[in-house]
């Protein structure tokens, strides 16, 4: 069922068992999970079917710290969320990425990946995926990793009919919860306005934000000041370990052979780190696209290592065959500090249509990310030197800790942390089921439970870890009816 | 010689990793080409380029 409204929804007399709020990857894919074991869900969505202009204006906000995004293009409030705007990159995020590492505060998630392998074949199922391949190493210090490029799943498209049929899921648009209320052991209700009016108190037996990397926590964040506590009861780590995937172009390479690498459609190609060459260099893990430069790019780039090393522009213009498709940009993506410093927070002076605080993002990359940016390139490019495979060139403001270029792609529009999973009440917001920590009734689904970010992109491992949560609380619903 | 991943230790884990690595290694070797002799030499940085000491100008 679909609804325009909250009216709509209120005199249908569907009662969810599970209010579900905000209907992108995650949200959707927690519904249908319980859908599918019978338990009846509203997906509340606070925007339309479509985009508005109305709408997004409720995502703005500012950012303290580094150069970021504009916060309203950071991602999209209607039906189907960020997944309307996603570019379909996937990968699962690594075994070690889930690993505490001692030379990285505040990191290890309290679950592994073996938590999320049973799901992984719905996960390919949800998002359209081909089989990924094991990765390759190249290396003892570098693997070639495989990022599936899918074809970018809109869940509006993918799942509307199947919504519209569902008699067990009420997604239900133009439905903004502006708060939940709660008592400090459960959520009491969840205050809605729809039609633009309040509507009211909606309520169900379970609750879950699934409203972004972001927003999660701006609601959090405002139920507990209007609760006085009674949502988040353990709140100190509420907003914080914020966190993005930086990116920048690093450096530059030549390769001896242009087709030493199976590229993908687009000509580029992926690399990563061992967890031995992480520990070695002190870094956190990372992701270099190589991709392929243009003519004047490659012309230009082998003039310069000509003026350094000529044999060895000799030698890999010979791989060239005259035609230089062997130059490539090196893009590289990384993994940032989960720090405490980083986090999410309610503006003290601007406010949305509603009145309700707009977010305030304080972001910065650390010492760390700089390490990692600069020792990742050298370690690619002491693999492509020891092997042959080509040579690398690090720009210069990387080697020389220059501030951050602004005009790049900066970051990979990845919002993760702010109620992050774990054991530690003092540095989590949810434990290792997504369950808020004190709150008996209120989970949380999507990447603000990342514990850590790892480097790739999130939505496959959102996907995995929303079927992983669907699964448990349908269980624990239907084991409670059954005692009963 | 296509490259692999060796482990210090050929512990359980190392072994089934070389194993799961086969098709992937396959995949890999067939666009590898052979590596020039490899001189004995360190690695340097000259204006940001990682280079092989003897290759230098």
């Amino acid at each position: 069922m679909i609804f325009e409204n909250f009216e709509g929804f209120s005199a249908s007399g569907f009662k969810p068992k599970v209010i579900l709020i905000g209907s992108g990857p995650a949200g959707v894919t927690i519904a249908r999970k319980l859908a599918a074991a019978g338990i009846p869900a509203a997906i509340f969505e606070a925007g339309q079917a479509d985009f508005t202009e109305e709408s997004q204006d409720f995502y703005k906000g500012t950012t303290v710290g580094d150069y970021y995004f504009d916060l309203d293009v950071a991602r999209l409030r209607y039906f189907g969320g960020c997944s309307n705007h996603w570019a379909g990159w996937c990968r699962v995020m690594d075994a070690i990425d889930f690993e505490p590492k001692a030379w990285a505060p505040d990191t290890g998630w309290p679950i592994r990946r073996t938590d999320i392998e049973p799901y992984l074949n719905e996960v390919h199922d949800i998002l359209d995926l081909v089989p990924f391949r094991d990765d390759v190493w190249i290396s003892d210090d570098i693997r070639w990793v495989q990022l599936i490029k899918s074809p970018a799943v809109r869940f509006n498209e993918k799942y509307r009919a199947e919504l519209e049929e569902s008699k067990n899921i009420a997604l239900v648009l133009d439905t903004y919860v502006t708060r939940l209320e709660g008592d400090g052991t459960k959520v009491t209700g969840a205050h809605v306005w729809s039609g633009g009016k309040d509507q009211g108190i909606a309520t169900a037996d379970f609750y879950i934000p699934c409203t972004g990397g972001l927003e999660n926590s701006r609601l959090l964040l405002w139920s507990n000041e209007q609760s006085n506590g009674g949502v988040v009861p353990h709140a100190e780590a509420l907003g914080k370990y914020w966190m993005e995937h930086p990116q920048f172009q690093g450096g530059n390479a030549l390769m001896n052979d242009p087709d030493q690498f199976e590229m993908d459609a687009v000509s580029e190609a992926f690399f990563s780190p061992s967890i031995e060459a992480m520990q070695r260099e002190q870094i956190l893990n990372f992701g270099i696209r190589f991709i392929k430069m243009p003519y004047h790019g490659a012309k230009w780039l082998m003039a310069e290592l000509a003026c350094v090393a000529p044999d060895t522009a000799e030698w890999v213009s010979g791989g060239l065959g005259g035609n230089l498709r062997c130059a490539a940009q090196l893009m590289m993506g990384w993994e940032q500090a989960p720090r405490a410093d980083n986090f999410v927070a309610l503006s003290a002076t601007e406010k949305d249509a509603l009145g309700i605080p707009r977010i305030e993002l304080h972001w910065k990359k650390s010492e760390l990310e700089h390490r990692t940016l600069l020792q990742g390139l050298r370690l690619f490019g002491k693999t492509l030197a020891e092997k042959d495979y080509g040579r690398v060139r690090v720009e210069d403001w990387v080697l020389n800790n220059e501030p951050y270029p602004n005009d790049q792609e900066l970051a990979g529009y990845h919002h993760m942390g702010g109620t992050r999973m774990g054991d530690d009440l003092s540095k989590s917001i949810v434990d290792r089921n997504q369950q808020v920590h004190g709150m008996a009734n209120l989970y949380v689904g999507g990447s603000s439970v990342f514990t850590t970010s790892g480097q790739c992109n999130p939505t496959t491992t959102i996907v995995a870890l929303s079927c992983r949560l669907g699964d448990h609380l349908a269980k624990r619903i239907n084991q409670s009816a059954m005692a009963q | 010689m296509a490259p692999t991943k060796t482990a210090p230790l050929a512990t359980r884990r190392t072994i089934l990793q070389a194993l799961l690595s086969v098709p992937a290694f396959a995949l890999f070797a067939a666009h590898a080409t052979p590596s020039r002799e490899q001189p004995a030499d360190g690695l340097v940085e000259v204006n940001g380029w990682i280079l092989k000491r003897s290759e230098l100008a």
